[in-house]
């Protein structure tokens, strides 16, 4: 029992891989020792669920990525057929010689006229919440 | 100022040598005089045999006389005969005793209506700004949707790199903070790419190392889809201006097997995949339009480690931006590595970039700073489950690949393959479909059946590619549109070139009939027209006048003659056809230019050295 324990004795995280983690993440690093090391402990508690969770057998078992329907009907649903985009593929032209299809080009692009906006899609205020715009870009500031 | 002599400006402008008459060296041996002007390539043969001396060499005295260009064109052929012309990139491409492994990573914009996750539309050059979903920039609450009609360029363009459809594949996310992602992750498809385990035939015309020899094969490790981020335009003062129209624009990432071993290879295997993806309509944007952008990794290792299958330590260089310059930031890069390990240092594996006219790359990012990703499947989106007859469809619907295409061309029209690629290329595939259409419409005028011999397409593909493109100083000039017409109509120029090839006119006569019709003097469909109306049928003269004419040009030629007679006597090895051309050029002088035929003036005169000339200066 005692070596079990020891084998499961885990790494420490250290300040340096605090400091690491909450800079992958954008998060701003503890202003005081006091905050650092609650920060450790929390973060230590929460490994030693996750190890605990870990030891659950799941040989043979295909990781969920997300939460869908995996019936052969859902499968079905979601398969992308030729069905599916026969809307999309009959907007194409065969052109030349060697038969090849093309997408046909909307009279708007490169003749300068603009595409029409998409209802419901495109027509909402984009730069309503930036903090700074310069016409109709956005403006970020570095250095 | 006084006039100089032509012996001294002879002199310093073959030379760079300057009169010293008068000059305080002729006083004070001791002052070192420098060329004024460094020697070009073609006199560096004369100034080599000038040495250090200031006494003219005899080539130049010689030739004090003969015109300047005819001087300059002996000296570079005398060059090229000794051999030390070094010839462009002899030796760029592989180093004695290094092997250098490339891998590659391409980038290119699919061409969709829609985006990747949102219905907001793909633009290119639009407002600012104007074509945003509320998912492109992360508002909260926004959820992808993934948009099937991608699927349809992504698994084209898979299709024509030979790869195996994945039926089910998974959208992951790669974490990083940058100003142009606005989620906080790109969303990509790490751990179960949509096509693997492809592969790309490069052969000698597109272009590969000679090393690599007749042909090779790169095989795909995987193809996969992922989103574009925004565009960011820098200002000064550390400020950039964002436009998010491209945020979530469909990407696929083409990623190589460290197979390629020379630089050209690398550049020739990226060009190869822009006109294969453009040729299935799936990325139509090159790499000099941003459509398509390439990284590449780079290691060498010495020869005699060849056979221990482990590579040297890899640089990733980003920022290529055209085929040239990946090619130069591999070359670049290898010589670099290759001088740190035999200076006895290690590799870092590093981020380097390269820029226009640079020498050598430059750190980007260090392995400190490499950026750890946390790949995770994405759990807001399902799997991509792929049918299998949509894949058939599109395999089937392809059409004729640009492999096919020009082999076709060089087997059934006898065009060599490099005229074959440069039709393919010019205007987007333009310029081909209108050498289709010339030559469709000179069929029919010639009234040619199939299996005949084909010279009138190879006369229809010169004029394609040469002639027109004499018409004008930029190939967009000619408004060229993609179906094949421009401003000259493919029926006129059929016209013209079938009244050619039937000799009814003139060559120097069609020629000037194509800027006619080019200019608008000659309006469509009006060639046979304006021939008429300038009288410019090719009447050819008899055979009698092309006699007489033959007759009158050899007068006093006896010294020519007699290298036609040696070589009929054995003496010389070649027939001397310089001689018979510069005859015939007389010929063409002194009678009807307009009237005469240069190959029957030359079948003419020919026959009358062997039959007339040469017996009487044998009999003389």
């Amino acid at each position: 029992p005692s070596e079990k324990e020891k084998e499961e004795e885990p790494t420490k995280i250290t300040p340096q891989t605090l400091s690491h983690l909450l800079r992958l993440s954008a998060l701003p690093e503890p202003s005081t020792p006091a905050e650092s090391s609650a920060m450790l402990q929390t973060l230590h508690a929460q490994l030693h669920f996750v190890r605990d969770i870990q030891r659950v057998d799941t040989t043979g078992v295909e990781p969920l990525s997300s939460i869908r329907d995996e019936t052969p009907e859902g499968i079905r649903e979601a398969t992308v057929a030729l069905a599916t985009l026969q809307h999309a593929l009959a907007e194409e032209e065969v052109y030349g010689r060697c038969k090849r299809p093309r997408r046909m080009r909307s009279k708007g692009t490169g003749g300068g006229a603009v595409r029409k906006v998409e209802e419901g899609v495109e027509d909402w205020d984009v730069l309503g919440c930036a903090a700074e715009t310069v016409g109709r870009y956005f403006v970020v500031r570095s250095g | 100022m006084s006039r100089v002599p032509t012996a001294e400006l002879s002199r310093y402008l073959l030379t760079g040598q300057v009169s010293r008459r008068g000059c305080l060296y002729a006083r004070n041996p001791r002052i070192a005089v420098c060329t004024l002007l460094r020697p070009t390539r073609q006199t560096r043969n004369v100034s080599s045999h000038a040495a250090t001396s200031t006494k003219l060499p005899p080539s130049v005295i010689a030739s004090a006389g003969n015109p300047l260009r005819k001087q300059l064109k002996d000296e570079a052929k005398a060059l090229k005969a000794s051999g030390k012309k070094k010839k462009k990139n002899a030796n760029n491409q592989t180093v004695p005793g290094w092997e250098l492994t490339v891998g590659i990573e391409i980038h290119a914009q699919l061409n969709t209506a829609r985006k990747l996750f949102s219905a907001a539309a793909t633009s290119f050059n639009d407002p600012p700004n104007s074509h945003v979903a509320l998912f492109d920039v992360a508002m909260p609450g926004s959820q992808p949707l993934f948009q099937p009609e991608t699927l349809i360029p992504a698994v084209r363009a898979a299709l024509a790199l030979n790869c195996a459809i994945q039926p089910v594949s998974r959208f992951d996310r790669k974490h990083y903070f940058h100003w142009d992602q606005p989620a906080g992750y790109q969303i990509t498809q790490y751990y179960h790419p949509f096509a693997r385990d492809g592969r790309v035939v490069l052969r000698a015309r597109d272009g590969i190392a000679p090393e690599d020899g007749d042909r090779v094969e790169i095989d795909i490790k995987q193809v996969q889809m992922e989103q574009d981020t925004a565009k960011t335009t820098a200002q000064p003062g550390n400020v950039h201006w964002l436009d998010f129209n491209r945020v979530g624009l469909p990407l696929i990432e083409i990623i190589t097997q460290p197979q390629i071993h020379h630089p050209a290879t690398a550049a020739a295997f990226v060009r190869k995949v822009q006109m294969l993806l453009s040729s299935v309509d799936a990325c139509v944007s090159g790499m000099e339009a941003g459509g398509l952008r390439a990284d590449v990794n780079v290691s060498v290792r010495r020869a005699e480690d060849v056979g221990t299958g482990r590579l040297g330590t890899r640089t990733e260089i980003k920022n290529l931006s055209s085929f040239k310059a990946v090619e130069d930031a591999i070359i670049a890069e290898r010589d670099r590595q290759i001088a740190v390990l035999e200076t006895g240092g290690m590799v870092e594996g590093e981020t380097r970039g390269w820029s226009l006219g640079s020498t050598e790359t430059r750190r980007l990012r260090g392995k400190e700073g490499e950026v750890d990703y946390r790949y995770m499947p994405d759990p807001d989106l399902g799997p991509v489950v792929i049918g299998e007859d949509l894949v058939a469809h599109l395999a089937s619907s392809m059409g004729m690949l640009p492999d096919a295409e020009i082999d076709e061309l060089v087997e059934t029209y006898g065009l060599s393959s490099k005229d074959s690629l440069s039709l393919m290329m010019l205007d987007d595939g333009a310029r081909i479909q209108y050498f289709y259409n010339v030559l469709e419409e000179l069929e029919t005028r010639l009234g040619l059946s199939e299996g005949s011999d084909q010279r009138h397409a190879l006369l229809a593909a010169n004029w394609c590619l040469h002639e027109l493109g004499k018409l004008t100083e930029l190939p967009s000039d000619l408004d060229m549109t993609p179906d094949g017409e421009c401003r000259v109509p493919s029926g006129d120029l059929a016209a013209i070139l079938s009244h050619l090839h039937k000799r009814e006119i003139t060559a120097r006569v069609a020629k000037d009939l194509l800027w006619g019709v080019f200019r608008g003097e000659i309006s469509a469909g009006g060639v046979a027209q304006a021939i008429e109306a300038g009288s410019l049928w090719f009447q050819e003269i008899s055979e009698q006048d092309y006699a007489k004419l033959a007759d009158a040009v050899v007068q006093g030629e006896d010294k020519v003659l007699g290298e036609f007679l040696r070589f009929k006597q054995g003496k010389a090895k070649a027939y001397p056809h310089g001689k018979l051309m510069f005859l015939v050029g007389k010929m063409m002088r002194a009678g009807p230019e307009q009237r005469m035929d240069p190959a029957s003036a030359e079948r003419v005169l020919r026959a009358r050295i062997e039959g007339v000339y040469l017996p009487a200066l044998e009999g003389s």
